[in-house]
Parts: structure tokens; sequence; C-alpha cells
């Protein structure tokens, strides 16, 4: 697809959700699209540390706690406006991140895999003990909202801040970073061999990685106006890796269709009742199985055999 | 011929419309959602309490419905599963107001879940009846469109370390859910009681929802040499502790918090490991303790969905009879502000099941909490059995609970 239809279908999707406030007549549907604008961020996120770098991190939602965790309780112990809590988020996040993404790099694989988990689990632990800081399980509740938690607004922040990401997960993936990532990701071996130091881009792509997920968790935070330690555990940074996988790793419209479906998805299945989730697992499985490339991947693929039979129709 | 036939027929079926326009035009529907942990680890609390709503709502519907004026509202019961987690919870109960209409939100199990609706529910037109979820916050902020058929659990608490005391008991060792706040709530509560008996607790283990294996918590706790062991949690780790404990040799009285059933506990123990177990909890639903109410709810309920009701289903229940009286009371069905108001004003209603303690006359007080009394059950030969009243006083706690934030 040239660069110029791209840019345009881009343009296109996002007109086309920016009408949703004024089309959607029902405002739950409103609700679950901005949180699956919030997810966007999340799987932008998650999409530079496994998507183009090869490395499958486990602790994106562990970071989503620590920007949302972060972004609130600033606001309560030192008054902050939102806007400046919502900011810090990813800073504080990026904090964590370089202090455990330094160590945790130094595995690949599934040990790195392992090891992110780990770090998951021991956020969720420190959020769930250090209950005179986080309240614990019983969680933190009324959490300041903008626009006193007017959704219309709140929608049109979240699609502005997931279109921001995406654009910059995109200036990212087209530049020479970009390159040296996906060069890790082939051979990381031949990186470190013509000399090239592929730890500092590993470190970078963690730690915007995380950046990403602190921004969305404070997000997050300021939507629900509730959150407890059940939110930002393994099973929602495995949603995570999912809504890449599903959309199209490695790509940049992959992890907003994958956000989408994530977020969708379950609740589009509550007709089933109980074997809603059995549903849910069925389809990923089979996703999985018989779209490893996701959903962007299939795409290109077939708009590429159809490209080819065009150009023979045209000799 | 055939034309007066038709002219006949015509006649006839408007004759039908007009005869049963004014009962249809007066019967409606009145649809109540649910939200609860169907599946998952909280549904042992959750799929009885939206059994419990669904069976009260066809009892209101056989009975004639709820009457409001000129007109009768048949109860429809719509139940989303929310899992007990704070995120399907918020999007389950969006679906109910925003996309099924609804006004009137029962169930609630779990006290995470709980929490996150009750952050934005005091900007909806909408009412919420908490039931089982007992982390004492939900009340202290005191939401006007908020109420809790249970009572928080250092209300029971407080009750519960009074009576351990008296039994003389000084070294207790605590294993539990306790990094979950109402747990720890009331283990805080039983400790403040032991402590004023000259007591202490000596330990507090913890295991989590899915722990199924405590001995190396119990192995500890045995090499402390308690009086007793407290455990509080969830029905299932708990069943767990009670027979590791005896398979450990540990022969100490056991107290515990958990609101089981005994089919509940006996898909994990035997009887004879149970045998002498305490469970010191509201006044909840025990075929021994039961009023009539109770006694017929546990009929109706096996009957209905072949399984015996847990203990604290009919938290559920008694929300919609509330619900009713509410409506009935305020004249109006679409008025949610009315019906909110309606429902701090209420008595206890005669069809409840749990055996509430009235505060002021009313079923709510102005927190919108309700108190249930506590007893002491024991396990005895297969069956929880109701032993006695655990010293409550619903009036003060409601003083305390009132000075919260």
């Amino acid at each position: 697809m040239k660069p110029r239809l791209v840019n345009l279908a881009w343009l296109l999707a996002f007109a086309a959700l920016a009408t949703l406030p004024q089309v959607l007549t029902v405002k739950y549907y409103l609700h679950l699209s901005i949180l699956a604008l919030i997810w966007v961020i999340v799987a932008q996120g998650q999409n530079l540390i496994q998507g183009f770098t090869g490395y499958v991190s486990i602790v994106q939602a562990g970071f989503m706690g620590i920007g949302a965790y972060g972004s609130t309780l600033i606001g309560i112990h030192y008054g902050w406006p939102i806007w400046a809590t919502i900011t810090a988020a990813p800073l504080i996040t990026a904090l964590f991140a370089l202090l455990t993404g330094y160590p945790s790099l130094r595995v690949k694989g599934h040990y790195f895999a392992i090891v992110t988990m780990a770090f998951n689990l021991i956020i969720v632990i420190v959020l769930v003990n250090f209950r005179e800081l986080t309240r614990g399980e019983a969680g933190i509740s009324n959490i300041p909202k903008p626009w006193d938690g007017g959704r219309d607004a709140y929608f049109y922040l979240a699609l502005i801040l997931a279109a921001g990401t995406t654009l910059l997960a995109a200036l990212i993936a087209r530049s020479r970073v970009g390159e040296i990532l996906r060069a890790i990701r082939q051979n990381e071996d031949l990186v470190g061999a013509i000399g090239i130091a592929a730890w500092k881009y590993k470190l970078f792509a963690f730690v915007i990685s995380a950046m990403y997920a602190g921004l969305a968790g404070a997000l997050y935070a300021h939507f629900q106006g509730f959150i407890n330690p059940e939110i930002f555990g393994v099973a929602q940074s495995l949603d995570a890796i999912l809504a890449v996988i599903l959309g199209g790793s490695g790509t940049i419209a992959g992890p907003v269709i994958g956000a989408f479906l994530v977020v969708f998805l379950p609740e589009l299945l509550r007709f089933a009742d109980s074997f809603r989730l059995i549903l849910y697992g069925l389809i990923l499985v089979l996703a999985t199985i018989f779209m490893p490339i996701g959903i962007v991947g299939v795409a290109k693929t077939l708009l590429a055999k159809v490209h080819r039979l065009g150009v023979r129709h045209d000799r | 011929m055939l034309n007066r036939t038709r002219a006949g027929a015509f006649a006839l079926a408007i004759a039908f419309a007009v005869a049963a326009s004014p009962s249809s035009a007066a019967e409606k529907k009145l649809t109540v959602g649910v939200a609860d942990a169907l599946t998952g680890g909280g549904a042992v609390y959750g799929l009885p309490q939206a059994n419990a709503v669904k069976m009260a709502a066809d009892e209101i519907n056989a009975a004639g419905g709820i009457k409001v004026g000129a007109d009768t509202y048949k109860i429809d019961v719509i139940a989303y599963d929310d899992k007990a987690n704070p995120t399907e919870a918020t999007n389950a109960v969006r679906k109910l107001i925003d996309r099924d209409g609804v006004k009137y939100i029962l169930g609630f199990c779990c006290s995470g879940s709980t929490s996150a609706v009750a952050s934005f529910i005091a900007k909806e037109k909408a009412v919420m009846l908490v039931g089982n979820a007992a982390e004492r916050s939900i009340t202290t902020q005191k939401i006007p469109n908020l109420v809790r058929t249970r009572p928080p659990a250092d209300y029971t608490g407080q009750a519960a370390g009074t009576f351990i005391a008296r039994k003389g008991h000084k070294r207790v060792a605590v294993v539990g859910a306790l990094e979950v706040g109402f747990y720890s709530q009331y283990v805080d509560a039983v400790e403040k009681e032991l402590k004023k008996a000259g007591g202490e607790i000596i330990a507090r283990e913890v295991f989590s929802l899915r722990d199924r294996d405590m001995t190396p918590q119990l192995t500890k706790i045995r090499g402390l040499n308690p009086d007793a062991i407290l455990v509080v949690g969830y029905v299932e780790p708990a069943a767990f502790v009670y027979r590791q404990s005896v398979e450990l040799g540990i022969n100490v009285p056991r107290y515990g918090f958990t609101s089981g059933s005994e089919e509940q506990f006996l898909r994990v123990t035997t009887s004879e490991q149970m045998e002498g177990v305490w469970d010191l909890r509201p006044t909840e639903l025990t075929l021994l303790s039961a009023s009539k109410n109770g006694i017929a709810y546990h009929e109706n309920y096996t009957k209905m969905f072949k399984a015996s009701p847990s203990p604290s289903s009919p938290y559920a229940y008694d929300q919609l009879y509330a619900l009713k009286a509410a409506i009935e009371a305020a004249g109006t069905a679409d008025n949610t502000e009315a019906v909110a108001k309606a429902l701090r004003a209420l008595p206890v209603p005669p069809q409840v099941v749990m055996q509430y303690q009235p505060v002021d006359g009313k079923m709510f007080d102005e927190n919108g909490q309700a108190y249930t009394s506590n007893g002491a059950f024991q396990w005895q030969k297969g069956k929880w059995v109701f032993v006695e009243d655990l010293p409550s006083d619903a009036k003060a706690y409601s003083l305390f609970l009132s000075t919260l934030k």
C-alpha cells in the first residue's frame, strides 16, 4: 500500500473515531471505546518491546499500576491538578522501568518473560501489602475525574493521546532506532558484532513501553475513579500481549485493532452467560493458531495478492 | 354470509382487544439488574446471590407484582457476570444503566468490584443495593442512592472477639485472606476485644484466594502452640485450612469467619475434619436459626436450583423485597431519588430472611447500612448448628460508622 493511501486510511480512521460520541446513542459503547483507546496506548507500548524488539514483556499491567497509583497518590497527598499528575505518571513509570529493565534485559527469550512476570507479581504484592500508602486490596475510591466525569470530553482526551502515542510509535518504527530494534529482533548477536550497543536500544524500548503503560494507567484511574491491585495483575499483562498478537505484531495498526478486540470481545460475548470466557478463550486460541501474523498481517497478505492479480490483468 | 362471518369475527376481536386493554395498560415491566460474580473465585457468593434475586422476583410476580398506584409492575431480572473484578463490574453496570435502561441494580458479593461501582453510582439516576460485600468503606461514603444489607466485617469482628475472649483464649493464631481489607478489619476488631481481656494475636499468616496448600502456615502456627486458631477468608481456602489443620494434628479450638454452607465445605473436607469448628458471623441462613421465612427460602431455593443456598445468599433476596417495599412506599418506580429516600426510611419488610436489627425502627441507617444480629455457629455432626447470639449493638456501631469518611 502506498504511503499516501496509508496516511489517508489513518486520517479516515481518526475522523470516524472522532464522530463516535455523536453517533453512539448508547453511552455504554462510548465507555468501552474509552477503555479501548486506553488499551491502544498500552498495546502500542507493548508492541515496541514485543513486536519490534522481539522481547515478550509480561509487566505492562504492572507498569499501568505504577502510573495509576502514582497519578492518584500525588493528587491525593500533594494536591497536584489532574493534568500534572497524568503528565507525571509516565515519568514515574520510566524511573521504575530503568531500575528493572537494566537487570532483566541481560537475559533473553523465555527467561526475560519470566523475569518481567516476576516484576509484575512484585508490583501487585507491594500494592496489596503497602496498605498505609495504597489502601491495599480495598483500593482507592473517588479518584477525581476531569470535566466532572463527562464521558464525551474524556473520549476525546483518550483519542488524542492514543493517536499521539500511535504517531510516536510510527515515528520510532520508521527511524534508525526502529531499524535497530527490528535488527535486534532478527539477530541480536549480529547487531552487537557490527558495533551497536544493543542493550541501550533494548532499554530504550523497554522504558518507552513502560511510559506508555504508565500514561494509560493514569488515564484509567481518572476515568474509572477507582483502582485496586487486582486491575493490574498478570492477567491484564497477558491481555496486552494478546492485543499485539491478535492485531498484528510489529505493525502500527495491529495494536489499535487488537486493543479494541481485547476490550469489546468479552463484552460482546456476554450473551453466552457462563460460557463467555470459554468462548473468548477459544477465539483467542484459534486466532493465535490460524492467524499468527494477526489481523493486519492477514490483511496485508490479502492486499498483496489482490495487487499481484491486478498487475497480471494489466499485462 | 361470509362477509357477515368476517364482520362478526372482526367485532369479536375488537371486543376482546377493548376488554383486554385496561389490564394490559396497568401491568408494566420493571427490569432490575444484577451485577455479581457468576464465575471465578467469587462465584461461591455471587452465583447464589443472583439466583436469590431471580427467586424473589418469581415470588413477587406470582404474588401480584409491585403495586404503584393503579399500576402493577412485574419484575424482570437481567444478570451480568462481573467476575468480582472492578473493570468487569464497571462494564456490567454501565451496560445495565446505559444500554438496558435499568434503574435498580442488586447483587454485589465482593468488595473490590462493589467499590468500583460505588465510586460512580452517586452520579447516576439509579439505586444500588449491595449484598455480601463487607468492606466497611462502601457505606462510610454516605452515597444517597446506595444501601447494603450485609453489615461491615468489623461490626461482626467486635462481637466475635468478645466471644473468643469469653472462651478464655489468650494466644490466638490467625490464618486468612488478610490482604483483603474487610478480613483484616474483622481481625483488627477481634484483636481489640482480645486485648481488653488480656489476650493477644500471636501470628497473622496469610493465604490468597487461590491457595490450596496451607501446610507451611499451619506448621508455623503449630510451632507457636496457640490456644486457638482463627480462620478468615473465602470458603474454599478456609476449608483447606480446616482439613489440613486436622491432618497436621493441631488440636485446639478453631474459629472462623467464612459464611460457607455445609455443601460448600464438604466439597473439600470431611464432616469429621470440620467437627467442632466455630463460624462467628452475621446470623445468616442456617436452618436451625432460621425464621419461617428462612426455612421456606431454603426449601424453595433447593427446589428451584437443585442445590442448597449459601448462608449469605439471602442478602440479595432481601434486597428485592426491600426495593419492592420502597417503590410501593415512594409511589413511583421511575423516580430513583424518591425510591432511594424511601429505602432509608423503610421498616424491615416482613418477607425478609435475615434477622435484621433495625436502627431507630429502620432497616437501613443514615449511612444506608443494615445490621443483622451476629451468631456463633458450630459444626456438629455434619451441620452448622446455631449455638448463641453474639453480643452486638447495631445502634452504637451505626453511630461509629457515621463518624467515618
